[in-house]
């Protein structure tokens, strides 16, 4: 991953994420929310060559640990995402290229976005942080993955199209 | 990825699980740098969140009015009002009739509104992408707002200020499961500690086993000394289910709050209550009026000066005129 890349993916990133705080976290979506930043994020990761998930994972995580309603320690959403990333880099081969089946893409990436908040709150469960009832949080995830595959069809066409548009020439 | 990325891709791993590692571990020993870096990025996000918030909460409401579909908004608005009211006068109602069952008149919920507040609209609510419950508002610091500054709705409590700007501020929601307030029963005066779940519901701790609860209590917050982070009287919820099992140590409550959490657009923030508001009632206190007035007997027996001195003094009228005369 080219330094232009690096910068032009963390300018996305935070775009994004002010798009999220700012707009869709007012929609009081059925089942607790929706995150388009992180269902935007596995996305990307998703796309992304070895390298490339690895630094676009630790990217994702930096700029969403920004997000002043969070009670984690800053650096946590990054450690998860950059472990999001491994994942989607170690399993790449074997599950052939993604990008080839919508379906398959979708699901991955629900299933991301659901690893990536179980994960955030095992290591919340891990510091000390009070997260909710089993049953409350259940909820909030369920309510994620649905979300995250029922929208993700919706903005995966255009992300493809944008990321395509900001890769070099070289890493066509 | 040790077929496809080799040494160097481990390399980066590591670099990259270390770089967080190193963060958190800054964040957790209270580093200024990590701090900081979140206080930057919600100066920056309140102005965009204002405009959005302006141009967006027909949206943000979009999946709640679909559920309120049939119902015609003047019916709605109807219905809300009267409902606020009724509320309010059955919280006032149970906290003078608990207070005069039990000769204390450490309270006047009338007093509430001496409270001075700071209006503030929601701008944004806290991220999916957190577990934490949060609201932020339009106002902060430059409107006299600080941390720990209780804030109310309409119908009481909602949570309290957790971090501010100049301009805006984040307010942890009652519902947020690392929030604890200090209640009080306002039939019984029994008092406890009340948290959040997650959800529309909370839990009540009654901090006295024997103490009285039912269903259908109403619950007022206790204060806190110097008002912070709780000013004491504003109304909280309602005890929905009492367990009081054998097997418990003391008795638990779920309790259903006054306020909506989900429906916030203007909230207020207690920058100042009234100094003759009891700010300690947490501990038993003996009743002196029934004891000097009531029961002549025992007044041989003490001297005023050991009246005065032994007996803790809850009522606030003598306090309340001095400090009115300064």
């Amino acid at each position: 991953m080219s330094p232009t890349r690096i910068f032009t993916t963390l300018g996305f990133f935070f775009a994004l994420f002010v798009i999220q705080e700012s707009a869709v976290s007012l929609i009081h979506f059925p089942l607790s929310g929706f995150s388009l930043y992180l269902a935007i994020a596995i996305s990307l990761i998703a796309f992304e060559d070895h390298n490339g998930a690895l630094v676009t994972g630790f990217l994702a995580g930096i700029v969403l640990d920004l997000s002043p309603t969070s009670n984690a320690p800053f650096g946590q959403w990054a450690l998860i995402l950059t472990g999001i990333g491994f994942l989607f880099a170690v399993n790449r081969d074997s599950i052939a290229d993604l990008t080839s089946s919508p379906i398959t893409f979708v699901l991955f990436v629900a299933g991301g976005v659901a690893i990536a908040l179980v994960t955030y709150l095992a290591f919340g469960a891990l510091l000390g942080e009070q997260n909710g009832s089993l049953g409350h949080d259940g909820k909030v995830l369920l309510g994620n993955t649905i979300w995250t595959l029922v929208f993700t069809p919706m903005f995966l066409p255009a992300l493809e199209r944008v990321r395509e548009y900001s890769l070099t020439a070289r890493e066509r | 990825m040790a077929r496809g990325g080799g040494n160097r891709s481990r390399l980066l791993l590591v670099i990259l699980l270390v770089t967080a590692l190193f963060f958190i571990t800054l964040d957790l020993r209270g580093v200024n740098l990590t701090k900081g870096s979140r206080s930057i990025s919600q100066t920056i996000l309140s102005p965009v969140q204002r405009t959005v918030s302006d141009i967006f909460s027909p949206v943000g409401r979009f999946f709640g009015d679909i559920k309120n579909f049939g119902k015609t908004n003047a019916e709605l608005q109807n219905e809300l009002a009267t409902n606020k009211l009724l509320k309010a006068e059955i919280a006032t109602n149970a906290d003078i009739k608990g207070q005069l069952t039990q000769l204390k008149g450490v309270l006047d919920l009338a007093g509430r509104g001496n409270f001075k507040v700071v209006a503030a609209r929601v701008i944004a609510r806290g991220s999916a992408s957190s577990f934490s419950q949060t609201i932020t508002i339009d106002s902060g610091s430059s409107s006299g707002i600080r941390s720990n500054m209780t804030v109310i709705s309409q119908n009481g409590l909602i949570g309290v200020v957790k971090t501010t700007t100049s301009s805006s501020a984040i307010v942890l929601l009652m519902s947020d499961p690392s929030f604890r307030v200090g209640v009080r029963i306002a039939r019984s005066q029994s008092v406890g500690v009340l948290s959040g779940l997650g959800s529309n519901n909370y839990s009540l701790v009654l901090l006295d086993p024997s103490g009285s609860i039912k269903i259908g209590d109403t619950l007022l917050t206790n204060g806190s000394a110097g008002n912070k982070p709780f000013v004491p009287g504003v109304p909280v919820g309602v005890v929905t289910s009492v367990d009081d099992s054998t097997g418990t140590l003391t008795q638990t409550a779920t309790v259903n709050s006054y306020a909506n959490l989900n429906d916030l657009g203007v909230v207020s923030v207690i920058v100042s209550a009234p100094t003759t508001a009891p700010t300690t009632p947490i501990l038993p206190t003996p009743n002196p009026v029934v004891t000097v007035y009531v029961t002549p007997a025992p007044i041989p027996l003490l001297s005023p000066g050991a009246t005065a001195s032994a007996i803790p003094t809850p009522t606030s009228t003598p306090s309340s005129v001095a400090t009115k005369k300064k």
